[in-house]
C-alpha cells in the first residue's frame, strides 16, 4: 500500500501477480522460521521445561497430603460391663497421634439397644463430640436426654440426630469393636440423616443425596464401615 | 539531589562548567580534553579521600544505576495540591508491614513450630527472653494495627475516587494485599498454639471445608491431611512466614511502582483549575487587559474556527493564531456564540 505505483503495475499486468509472496527479513528461501525466532522459541521452551522441572515436584510436595491415607488407629476404652444402653459414658482417647493434647478428643459411648433406630443390641455404639455445625465440642445433658453445643445452640436427640439449632447432619460416630472383653474405638464416620455411614465430612458439611458429590468423599478419611 | 557526574561522554565534557568547582575542567576556548585526559579524570574523581569520598561513592553507584534518579522519582515527585495526613495511610501499613517482618524474622529465632513444643518456645520467649515480651507484643498488636490502618487506607483511596481510571489496576492489587493481610492473620494465629488458637484454626478450616466440590480438598491442603495433624502447624508457618509475606512483599513493590508512575489524585473538594464563566462582553471596562485569564486563552485557542470572514476579526486584520487585542476577541467572541461563553 506504501508504494502505489507497484500496486498499480501489478494491476495491470496480469503476469505479474505470480510473483512470488514476499518473505518478511530475515527469512532464507524455504525457511518458515528465521533463525532469532528459532531462538527465541527454543531458549523460552528450555525456560519453561526448566520452570516446570522444579515447580511441579514442589507442587506435588506441597499438595501429597490431599491425596494422602489416614492412618487407622484403635483404642481400648472400657470393659464390655462398663457400658449401659440407656445412658452414655464419656471417654477420651487419642484420636490423632503424635500431636500430643490436641490430638485427644472425647466420645460418648453407650451398648446399643434393638429399640433405637439403626443398631442392634449386640454392639456399641460411639458418638463424637464433634458439632456438625462448626466443630466445637458439644456434651450430653443427662436431664434432657439430649447433646447441646455451647457454641450456636445446636441440639442432638440420643441418638445423635439433630432436633435443633444450625448443624446440617447427626452427629459423627467411631467405630466400635470388642477385642479380649474391652471396647475398642476405631476410625470416625459420618452418617446421614437415615443414619446411615458414609465417609467423614469436616463439620458444616450436608451427608446423602445430592451432597455426596457436592462435598466428595476425600481420601484423606477411612472408608466408612460397611 | 541530582549529584554531578564525572565528566563522561560528548556531553558531560562540554558542560562541566557549571558543577563543582573541585571538578572544573578546562573550558571555554580551552581544546576539548581527549578521551585519555576524561578516562583519567573520572579515575581521579572515584579516588578521592576524606570527606570527598562519601560523594565520590555516591558517583560511583549514580554513574552506574542511576540511583539518584530512582530517589528523585520516589522522594521528590510532585504532588497535588491538597495532599494531607489521610495520604500517609499507605505509607503507615507498608512501614507497619516492615516492622511485622522484622518482628517476626527475629520471633522465629525463638520459636519451634511443632504441636508439642509451640506454646512452651511461646512462653519461653514471653517470660525469660529478654525484650521478648515487647518483641511479641509489637508483633501481635502491629498485627491488628495493619489490618485497621490497611482498611483505613482503602477507605481513603475509595471516598477520594482515587481508584478511578487509571489507577484500577492499584485498586485491584490493593484488593489482593489486604486478602493476604488477612491470610497473614489467620496464618499467625495458629502460632502461639494455645486453646484460643486452635479452635479457632479448626473453625477456619471447617468454614472452608464446607464450600461445595472444592472446599473439602482445600481444607485437606490447609491442614496436610484429614484432620488436623503433625504437619498442620508447621505448614502454616511456613505460609505465615515465607510464602504470603513473599507474595505482599512483591505486590507492594509493583502497588508503589503504579503510584510513582501514575501518581496521587488530588482531594475530591480541590477542584481542578476551571475556566471562570466571562462577563458579559458590554459589562468588561475598555481597555481592562484579561488576556491572562484562562478562560480568554481558551476562546484565543478556539478562534481557529471562526470564519475569515467575521468582521471584526476581519477588520483587525488578525489572523486566528495571532494575538488579537482584547477588543477584537472579546467581539469574536460575541458575535460567534453569546450563550456559550455564558454557559462555561
Amino acid at each position: 500500500m506504501s508504494d502505489p505505483q507497484d500496486k498499480s503495475a501489478k494491476d495491470e499486468d496480469g503476469a505479474r501477480v505470480e510473483l512470488p509472496e514476499a518473505q518478511p527479513r530475515g527469512y532464507f528461501e524455504g525457511e518458515s522460521m528465521t533463525r532469532r525466532k528459532a531462538f527465541i522459541v527454543g531458549s523460552q521452551a528450555l525456560g519453561g521445561l526448566a520452570g516446570a522441572a522444579v515447580l511441579l515436584p514442589v507442587a506435588g510436595f506441597a499438595i501429597a497430603p490431599v491425596v494422602g491415607k489416614a492412618e487407622e488407629r484403635w483404642e481400648a476404652v472400657g470393659l464390655v460391663d462398663d457400658f449401659e444402653d440407656d445412658t452414655y459414658r464419656s471417654v477420651v482417647f487419642t484420636e490423632i497421634g503424635d500431636i500430643g493434647e490436641a490430638g485427644k478428643t472425647t466420645a460418648y459411648v453407650r451398648k446399643g439397644s434393638d429399640e433405637n433406630e439403626g443398631e442392634t443390641s449386640d454392639e456399641f455404639v460411639a458418638i463424637s463430640t464433634r458439632c456438625a455445625h462448626l466443630g466445637c465440642p458439644v456434651r450430653f445433658v443427662q436431664s434432657a436426654n439430649n447433646f447441646i453445643c455451647p457454641c450456636h445452640g445446636g441440639v442432638y436427640d440420643f441418638i445423635g440426630k439433630r432436633i435443633g439449632g444450625p448443624p446440617v447432619r447427626p452427629l459423627d460416630r467411631f467405630q466400635t469393636r470388642v477385642r479380649g472383653g474391652k471396647v475398642e474405638i476405631g476410625p470416625r464416620y459420618s452418617v446421614t440423616n437415615q443414619l446411615k455411614a458414609v465417609r467423614t465430612r469436616d463439620p458444616g458439611e450436608f451427608t446423602g443425596g445430592i451432597w455426596e458429590y457436592l462435598y466428595p468423599p476425600r481420601p484423606t478419611v477411612p472408608a466408612p464401615p460397611k | 539531589m541530582k549529584l554531578p557526574l564525572p565528566t563522561r561522554g560528548k556531553k558531560a565534557a562540554e558542560g562541566s562548567n557549571g558543577g563543582d568547582p573541585a571538578e572544573a575542567v578546562p573550558n571555554g576556548d580551552a581544546p576539548a580534553p581527549t578521551r585519555r585526559e576524561r578516562v583519567q579524570r573520572a579515575k581521579e574523581l572515584t579516588t578521592h579521600h576524606g570527606a570527598e569520598a562519601g560523594k565520590s561513592a555516591a558517583d560511583w553507584v549514580d554513574e552506574r544505576v542511576n540511583g539518584s534518579g530512582i530517589y528523585t522519582a520516589m522522594l521528590t515527585r510532585k504532588v497535588p495540591k491538597g495532599t494531607n495526613w489521610f495520604y500517609t495511610l499507605g505509607s503507615s501499613v507498608m512501614f507497619i508491614f516492615a516492622m511485622q517482618a522484622i518482628t517476626g524474622v527475629v520471633l522465629a529465632m525463638y520459636y519451634t513450630p511443632s504441636p508439642t513444643e509451640a506454646y512452651a518456645s511461646i512462653t519461653y520467649i514471653t517470660q525469660d527472653v529478654f525484650l521478648g515480651k515487647f518483641v511479641r507484643s509489637m508483633h501481635l498488636w502491629g498485627a491488628s494495627l495493619m489490618i485497621i490502618l490497611i482498611f483505613l487506607h482503602m477507605a481513603r483511596t475509595f471516598f477520594f475516587g482515587a481508584y478511578k481510571y487509571p489507577r484500577e489496576l492499584n485498586w485491584v492489587i490493593g484488593v489482593v494485599l489486604i486478602v493476604l493481610t488477612l491470610v497473614m492473620g489467620l496464618t499467625g494465629y495458629l502460632l502461639p498454639f494455645d486453646q484460643r488458637s486452635y479452635w479457632a484454626t479448626i473453625v477456619a478450616n471447617n468454614i472452608t471445608a464446607s464450600g461445595p466440590v472444592l472446599g473439602p480438598y482445600l481444607a485437606d491442603f490447609l491442614r496436610a491431611g484429614g484432620d488436623f495433624s503433625t504437619t498442620t502447624l508447621s505448614r502454616f508457618y511456613a505460609l505465615h512466614m515465607l510464602v504470603v509475606p513473599g507474595a505482599i512483599g512483591a505486590l507492594i513493590a509493583a502497588h508503589l511502582f503504579f503510584v510513582v508512575k501514575l501518581g496521587t489524585t488530588a482531594p475530591p473538594w480541590v477542584k481542578a483549575p476551571r475556566p471562570k464563566p466571562a462577563r458579559p462582553t458590554e459589562m468588561v471596562p475598555a481597555g481592562v487587559a484579561v488576556a491572562d485569564d484562562s478562560e480568554i486563552s481558551l476562546n484565543g485557542s478556539s478562534n481557529g474556527s471562526v470564519p475569515v470572514e467575521e468582521p471584526a476579526a476581519a477588520a483587525n486584520g488578525s489572523t486566528p493564531e495571532a494575538e488579537s487585542p482584547t477588543e477584537a476577541t472579546e467581539a469574536t467572541e460575541a458575535a460567534e456564540s453569546p450563550g456559550e461563553v455564558e454557559e462555561a
